[in-house]
C-alpha cells in the first residue's frame, strides 16, 4: 500500500476526477487544488483539512453538474497545512 | 408574514409559456391522486422545479390545494423550516397552521407537538393538498430529516409531499417503495428526449435546425436541459450554425462553461458586466442591483434578461425579485473572480449595506462576512441583535456567535449581551458565565477601542447583565441567587428600562414560586406586569397573569384569581388593534378553570366555547396543552373519564415546558383520572416511575404529586391497610405544609382527602372523618368551592350527609350533597352565573336597542371582534344563546 497514512479526520490530500474538461478559472472556486485536464476529464489535486471539507467540495460538484468519475487519498505533494477553524466564507 | 423575501419563499412559480410539453411526465398528475411520496431527484439543470410548478398548475385543475415552499438554505433551523412549511400549509388549507404557528414562536418549540397539531387539523379537513418542497436538499440534514419522516408517515390520505432534490432525501424511502406508497421521476427520466429536444429547439426557440444538428446536440448535451437552454441562446440569430454545432459537439470541454461563455460573449459589454456583478447575489431587484452595480439601470436590466430568458426566475409574481438560475449563477461567479478579483469584496460590502437598510440583517451579515469585512458585519449584527432577540429569532444571533473572532465582540459590550442573551434563551449555557465576567470587566476598565454604536443601549447592559445571572442562578436551582441577581438588576436598570425590570422581576417572582413562598411570587410578578404593562407588551403581560392566576388558586382565592384574568382581559380589550389578542384565550381558559372550580360548570363550558370560536392560534405558547387539560377537567365532571385520559394525553403531547415550575404535572393529572377509573394499577406505575414514596421529604414543586400518590394509595387494595396508613401520614404532613405555605386552596383539597382517609367503609367511628371534612367546609365555603367535594363520589356524599345529619341548619353541605347526588342545581351565586362586567353591561344595554352588531362596535369606539367577545361574555353568564333571550333574561334579573 502506497496511500498516505490515515488521519482519524481524514486530512490528507484528494485526487477527484470530474466528467469533461473544466476552465482553469475554476481553480478559484476550489481553493487550494490544482486542477489539470485531458482526454476529456478533469483532475483536481489537493490537501482536504477533514472529511466534512471533502464532502463540502463534492457538493460544490454535484451543484454545478459535474458527473464524478473517481475520488482517491493520495501521497501528499506538501505538508498537510495546519488545520484551523473555518472563517472563510463561503460565498453569499 | 410581512417580510416580501419570506413570502417570495412561497410563492408557487408560474408556469411560463412556451414550455416543451412534457404529457409522460405530467398527464396522470391531475387525474389521479398522488402517492404520500413523490420524489423528484436529479443535479442540476434537469427542470425539476418546472416539473413541479407544471404539477401544481394540474393539481389546481383537479381542486387540490398547493402548498409551496422554495428552500434556499437558510432554513437549517428546524424553527425556520416548520415556520415555511406550516405557513405554506396554513395558506393552501387556511386555519390549519393557526396553533402550530403559535407554538412555534415560543423558544425552542417542540417541533412533534407542532406536527401534531397541523396534522390533526389536516385530518379534520377533506380538502386535498401537495405540500411541495423546491430544493430540499438545502434543508436536508439531521435537525430536519427526522421530523419530515414523522411528518411524512403520519400524513392523511388527502395530503402528499412532492420533493424536489439534487440529493437523495434521507427520508425512509425504501419502506415506501415497498408499500407503493413513492412515485419517483430521476434524472434519466427528466433528460429530454429527442422528439423533446427537437420540439424545443425548433418549436420553443424557434430555431430552424436540420434532424442532424438535432441529432448532434441531442448527443452532446444527453438531454441536460440546462445545456441545451444555452446552446438554443448561442445559436439564436448566428449565421454559421452547422460551425457553431459543430465546434460544439466536438469539444470535450464542460458543456456550461463552454456554452455560458458563447452566450456572455454575444452580449454588451453592459449587460456583460451586469451579469458578472450582479452574480454574487441570491435575490435580484432593480434597487438592490443598482446599489451593488452603481448604475440606475437595474430594474430595466432585469427586464431585458427576462425577455431574452437569460436565465433569470422570477421569485413573485409582480416581477419585482428575481434570481438566476443556479448553474449560471456559479458559471458567472468564476468569471467575476477571475476577471475582477478585486472588486468583489466590495460588491458584497454593496449588498451587505443595501441589506442592512432594508431590514434583512441576515443576508445584510452574510454579504459583509463575504466582504471578509467583520466590524461591518459586527455593525449590523450590533444593531439589529436585541430586535431580533425580542421578535425570537434567537437561532439566528445564535448563528453570528461563532462567525465574529472573539476579540472583536469583546470590544463592543451591547453586542456582547445581544450574543449572551441567544445563548441564554437557546439553554446553551456553557460559555455565559465566561461571558459575563469578561463584559464585566470591559464595563469596568472600557479599552480605548470601545465600540458602542447607540449610547442608550450600552446603558441597558449592567441591567441585563444581572438579568442573565439571575436567569443562569434559577436554572442552577440557587433561589436566593436568583432573587439577589434579580434584585440587582432592578438596581441597575437604565431608566426607562421597564422590559429588564420585569424580566428581573419575573425571574425572582419564579424563584419564589418554585420555593413555594407564593406571596413573594405574587409581588415580584405584579412588578413584572406593571413592567410589561409599561413598555406595551401586553401579550406578555397576560402571559405573567396566568401565573398570577394560578398563585391565586393555589392560595385558594378563587375571587382574586378571576379578577386577574379579567383585569387582563379588559387591558387587552383596550390595546386590541386587529381581533383579540394572543393570550386572551389564556385568560378565558383561566376564567374557565375557576368556573369549574365553583362547580359552575355552565359557565366554564361556556368559557371554552369562547376559547373554541377564537381558535388556537390565540393562545400563548402554552396554551395549547392548558386548554386540553381545561376540557380534559370538564370531561372529568360530565362522567366522561375516558374522554379525560384521551385529553390528557393528547395535552402531554403538546406540552411546552418554559422556566415555570412544573407544580401540577399533566401525568399526574392522568393518573389521578386512572385512579377513578379503577386502574390503580397504571396509576402505581406512574408513581414509580416518578420515584414517589409516601416518606418522601416534601417540597411545594412536588405536592401535586405527593398529593396524587395520596389518592392512589387509598386505593390500593393491600388487604391489611398499610397503605391506607401511609396515606393518612403522607397527608398530615402534606397539610402541615400547606398550612405553613399559606396554600389554602390545596389545604382545602388535602382536607378532604384526608377525611376519606379516615373514613373507613364499614367502620361506625365517622367522628375523625367528620370534623376533618367540616374544617375542609368551613375553609371552602367563604371562597366558593364545590368541585373539589362533588367531583369525590359515593363516599364524600356519605361523609356530607352525615355532616348534614349532625348540623341540618348548615346550608352549604347540603347543597354539595344535592350536587353530588344530582337532587338539585349546583351551588349558584344570586341566580346569575357571574356578575357581568361595566362594559359588558354596556354592551348589553344597546343590545337592547335596535342597533346592530357593527354599529353597537362603533358606539362603544370597539372593534366587531371584541365586541362579540363581550356580547358571547353576556351570553355565557346569562345562559342564553341568543340576542332576545338575552335581553328577557336581563329583564327578569332587573338589570335593563
Amino acid at each position: 500500500m502506497n496511500t498516505a497514512a490515515t488521519d482519524p479526520d481524514g486530512a490528507g490530500w484528494y485526487e477527484i476526477r470530474l466528467q469533461g474538461r473544466l476552465d482553469e478559472r475554476w481553480a478559484a472556486t476550489f481553493e487550494g487544488m490544482t486542477l489539470t485536464t485531458g482526454h476529456g476529464l478533469t483532475r483536481l489535486v489537493g490537501p482536504v483539512v477533514d472529511q466534512a471539507a471533502l464532502h463540502g467540495l463534492l457538493l460544490r460538484m454535484r451543484d454545478i453538474g459535474l458527473p464524478l468519475v473517481s475520488v482517491r487519498q493520495v501521497e501528499a505533494a506538501e505538508p498537510c497545512p495546519p488545520r484551523h477553524p473555518d472563517t472563510t466564507p463561503t460565498g453569499a | 408574514m410581512p417580510n416580501p423575501l419570506v413570502l417570495t419563499k412561497l410563492h408557487i412559480p408560474e408556469v411560463r409559456r412556451g414550455l416543451v410539453p412534457r404529457p409522460r411526465l405530467v398527464d396522470g398528475r391531475a387525474r389521479t391522486s398522488p402517492p404520500r411520496l413523490t420524489l423528484v431527484s436529479a443535479p442540476p439543470g434537469f427542470g425539476k422545479t418546472t416539473l413541479l410548478a407544471s404539477w401544481a398548475d394540474a393539481a389546481r385543475t383537479a381542486g387540490r390545494a398547493v402548498a409551496w415552499v422554495s428552500l434556499e438554505g437558510t432554513e437549517q433551523q428546524p424553527t425556520a423550516f416548520w415556520s415555511y412549511v406550516v405557513s405554506a400549509l396554513d395558506g393552501a388549507a387556511p386555519g390549519v397552521g393557526a396553533g402550530a404557528l403559535a407554538l412555534l414562536r415560543s423558544a425552542n418549540p417542540p417541533v412533534e407537538a407542532v406536527l401534531t397539531l397541523v396534522l390533526n387539523e389536516l385530518s379534520a379537513r377533506l380538502e386535498e393538498v401537495d405540500l411541495v418542497l423546491d430544493d430540499y436538499h438545502l434543508a436536508d440534514g439531521p435537525a430536519i430529516a427526522d421530523d419530515v419522516a414523522f411528518l411524512l408517515l403520519h400524513l392523511p390520505p388527502h395530503v402528499h409531499l412532492v420533493i424536489s432534490t439534487r440529493a437523495d432525501p434521507a427520508l425512509p424511502l425504501a419502506r415506501l417503495r415497498a408499500r407503493g406508497e413513492l412515485a419517483e421521476v430521476r434524472a434519466a427520466g427528466l433528460r429530454f428526449t429527442i422528439e423533446e429536444v427537437a420540439a424545443y429547439l425548433n418549436g420553443v426557440a424557434g430555431l430552424d435546425l436540420t434532424t442532424s444538428d438535432i441529432a448532434a446536440l441531442e448527443a452532446r448535451t444527453e438531454g441536460w436541459i440546462a445545456a441545451l437552454q444555452l446552446a438554443a441562446l448561442s445559436l439564436t440569430d448566428r449565421e454559421d450554425v452547422a460551425g457553431f454545432i459543430g465546434g460544439f459537439a466536438g469539444d470535450d470541454r464542460y458543456l456550461v462553461d463552454y456554452l455560458v461563455e458563447e452566450v456572455i460573449g454575444r452580449q454588451s459589454a453592459d449587460v456583460r458586466r451586469f451579469l458578472l456583478e450582479t452574480s454574487i447575489l441570491e435575490g435580484l431587484s432593480g434597487s438592490l442591483c443598482d446599489a451593488v452595480t452603481q448604475q440606475d439601470d437595474g430594474r430595466a436590466m432585469l427586464e431585458h434578461l427576462d425577455r431574452s430568458n437569460l436565465f433569470v426566475v422570477p421569485l413573485d409574481g409582480t416581477r419585482h425579485w428575481y434570481r438566476y438560475h443556479h448553474l449560471f449563477a456559479e458559471v458567472l461567479r468564476t468569471h467575476l473572480a477571475t476577471e475582477a478579483p478585486d472588486r468583489v469584496a466590495d460588491l458584497h460590502r454593496r449588498a451587505a449595506r443595501w441589506y442592512a437598510v432594508d431590514a434583512e440583517p441576515v443576508l445584510a451579515v452574510r454579504h459583509a462576512v463575504a466582504a471578509g469585512d467583520v466590524e461591518l458585519a459586527a455593525d449590523i449584527m450590533e444593531r439589529s441583535a436585541i430586535g431580533l432577540l425580542r421578535q425570537r429569532q434567537e437561532a439566528t444571533v445564535r448563528g453570528w456567535v461563532d462567525v465574529l473572532p472573539a476579540d472583536l465582540v469583546r470590544r463592543r459590550p451591547v453586542l456582547a449581551v445581544g450574543f449572551i442573551g441567544s445563548l441564554m434563551s437557546l439553554g446553551d449555557l456553557r460559555t455565559v458565565p465566561g461571558r459575563l465576567d469578561e463584559l464585566e470587566q470591559v464595563l469596568a476598565e472600557p479599552p480605548a477601542d470601545l465600540v458602542v454604536l447607540e449610547e442608550h443601549e450600552l446603558a441597558r447592559v449592567p441591567g441585563a447583565m444581572e438579568t442573565y445571572r439571575a436567569a443562569l442562578a434559577l436554572v442552577g436551582g440557587d433561589a436566593a441567587g436568583t432573587v439577589a441577581h434579580a434584585d440587582l438588576a432592578i438596581a441597575r436598570a437604565a431608566p426607562g428600562d421597564d422590559l429588564t425590570v420585569a424580566a428581573a422581576a419575573a425571574l425572582s417572582g419564579l424563584a419564589s414560586w418554585a420555593g413555594g413562598d407564593l406571596e413573594s411570587a405574587h409581588r415580584a410578578y405584579s412588578l413584572a406586569v406593571t413592567g410589561l404593562e409599561r413598555a406595551g407588551n401586553i401579550s406578555d403581560v397576560l402571559g405573567c397573569s396566568i401565573t398570577l392566576g394560578d398563585l391565586r388558586v393555589t392560595q385558594g382565592r378563587l375571587d382574586d384569581a378571576e379578577r386577574t384574568y379579567r383585569e387582563a382581559l379588559r387591558l387587552a380589550s383596550v390595546h386590541e388593534v386587529d381581533g383579540p389578542l394572543r393570550g386572551e384565550a389564556d385568560m378565558l381558559t383561566g376564567l374557565s378553570q375557576v368556573a369549574l372550580e365553583r362547580g359552575e360548570i355552565a359557565a366554564a363550558t361556556a368559557y371554552l366555547d369562547q376559547v373554541a370560536a377564537l381558535g388556537e392560534g390565540l393562545g400563548l405558547p402554552q396554551h395549547p396543552y392548558r386548554w386540553r387539560v381545561a376540557r380534559a377537567r370538564l370531561a372529568e365532571a360530565d362522567g366522561d373519564l375516558s374522554g379525560a385520559v384521551t385529553l390528557l394525553e393528547e395535552a402531554e403531547r403538546v406540552y411546552v415546558g418554559d422556566f415555570s415550575p412544573d407544580v401540577c404535572p399533566v401525568a399526574a393529572q392522568r393518573a389521578r383520572v386512572l385512579v377513578r377509573q379503577g386502574r390503580v394499577d397504571e396509576a402505581r406505575d406512574w408513581a414509580r416511575a416518578r420515584q414517589l414514596t409516601a416518606d418522601d421529604d416534601l417540597t411545594y414543586v412536588r405536592e401535586f404529586e405527593h398529593l396524587t400518590l395520596a389518592r392512589i394509595l387509598l386505593h390500593q387494595k393491600d388487604g391489611d391497610g398499610t397503605a391506607r396508613a401511609a396515606a393518612v401520614g403522607l397527608l398530615d404532613r402534606l397539610r402541615v405544609a400547606a398550612e405553613e405555605g399559606g396554600r389554602t386552596g390545596t389545604l382545602i383539597e388535602i382536607l378532604a382527602v384526608q377525611a376519606l382517609a379516615l373514613h373507613v367503609p364499614g367502620r361506625r367511628h365517622l367522628q375523625p372523618a367528620l370534623d376533618t371534612l367540616s374544617r375542609a367546609l368551613r375553609q371552602a365555603e367563604p371562597r366558593g368551592y364545590a368541585r373539589v367535594f362533588v367531583g369525590e363520589g359515593a363516599p364524600m356524599a356519605d361523609l356530607l350527609a352525615a355532616i348534614v345529619e349532625r348540623d341540618p341548619t348548615w346550608r352549604y353541605p347540603r347543597r354539595l350533597l344535592d350536587a353530588l347526588t344530582g337532587a338539585g342545581p349546583e351551588p349558584r351565586r344570586e341566580g346569575l352565573v357571574d356578575r357581568l362586567s361595566s362594559r359588558e353591561l354596556d354592551v348589553l344595554r344597546l343590545l337592547a336597542s335596535d342597533l346592530s352588531g357593527p354599529a353597537i362596535a362603533s358606539e362603544l369606539y370597539v372593534s366587531l371582534n371584541t365586541m362579540r367577545t363581550h356580547t358571547k361574555n353576556v351570553y355565557a353568564k346569562l345562559g342564553v344563546n341568543e340576542r332576545r333571550a338575552a335581553v328577557t333574561r336581563a329583564r327578569e334579573l332587573g338589570l335593563l
